[in-house]
């Protein structure tokens, strides 16, 4: 049954691409090698396709400087603790 | 992991505790917390950033087809764009990035009255920015470059449009940072607010460059 179905779906995919020749077209393949539009299309989708890494790549440049940034802060904060621990005796702390 | 475990299970002894007030003065040690490398909002603000990328990408793909396509641009019987009043427009938008950054940098200092000061400045600026391109446009409507008039100015009035209403909507923004920055609302240690705006604000400066060689010298 499986066949036979297949057989017949086949049979009319065959037919009409044998006798529908429009249908072989591609639909945006239009103008000849060097026309201004089909180079218009390649420089938009080169850009298009460029556009994600460079919104990526700044995300990642931003969350990778913060991450920097951040570990420098926690380095100062932390010396500057040290020397407040290292100034600290049994008088001061009034106990 | 098994030593952990054997360590947590120890019994609070008399002894251990009297030990531990001794050498701590109470209490278990203090135990500092990982400090995050930023707020949520700056993170959720970059986020919406590359989305806001990624809409004009599409925007200026489109003006790429039509652009690189078209063998005479601008298309003929369309008038030019003004160069220059947009390139003194151009700079009066860069320097608002400048004075707001002027003003979060005054705020991580505490100095909010010369925060509010240059945060007033970007808001005049922004301003002048979208007035200048109004009356630029009223021009253009005039000599007949409308939306309907061409795929031109269709293009124009899509791109420089949704980025005009891009500075608005960070004018409204700013407006409203201006009104908390001015009551104290912000402080040194905390400003995550006009920090996220500020961003925006640049985006959206920044973006302006990009558009102008595009859409203007191009």
């Amino acid at each position: 049954m499986l066949r036979k179905n297949l057989l017949i779906v086949l049979t009319i995919v065959a037919v009409l691409l044998k006798t529908h020749a429009p249908a072989w077209a591609c639909a945006v393949c239009f103008g000849g090698e060097g026309d201004s539009t089909i180079e218009g299309y390649n420089a938009s989708v080169l850009f298009l396709m460029a556009t994600p890494y460079l919104v990526l790549g700044s995300i990642v440049g931003a969350l990778f400087f913060t991450y920097r940034r951040a570990l420098k802060k926690r380095a100062l904060a932390e010396a500057a603790e040290a020397g407040v621990q290292l100034a600290w005796n049994q008088e001061d702390s009034g106990r | 992991m098994a030593k952990d475990s054997t360590a947590r299970k120890l019994p609070e002894t008399p002894l251990i505790e009297a030990v531990r007030r001794r050498a701590f003065g109470g209490g278990n040690p203090p135990v500092r917390p990982n400090m995050p490398i930023g707020s949520n909002a700056w993170l959720g603000v970059l986020m919406f950033l590359g989305a806001e990328a990624m809409f004009f990408a599409g925007l200026i793909g489109a003006f790429l087809v039509f652009r690189v396509g078209s063998a005479v641009w601008p298309p003929p019987f369309q008038p030019r764009l003004p160069l220059g009043v947009t390139g003194v427009n151009t700079i009066i938008l860069l320097a608002s990035a400048v004075t707001v950054r002027l003003a979060l940098g005054r705020t991580q200092r505490g100095d909010t009255s010369r925060s509010v000061f240059w945060l007033s400045t970007t808001a005049l600026l922004g301003a002048l920015f979208l007035l200048i391109q109004g009356y630029e446009w009223l021009q253009l409507i005039h000599f007949g470059l409308t939306v309907s008039s061409s795929v031109y100015g269709g293009l124009f009035y899509t791109i420089i449009g949704f980025h005009a209403l891009h500075v608005f909507g960070a004018l409204l923004w700013l407006a409203v940072v201006w009104v908390k920055t001015r009551r104290g609302g912000f402080t040194k240690q905390s400003h995550v607010g006009l920090q996220v705006c500020a961003m925006y604000w640049i985006f959206v400066v920044a973006l302006w460059p990009v558009l102008y060689g595009l859409v203007y010298l191009y």
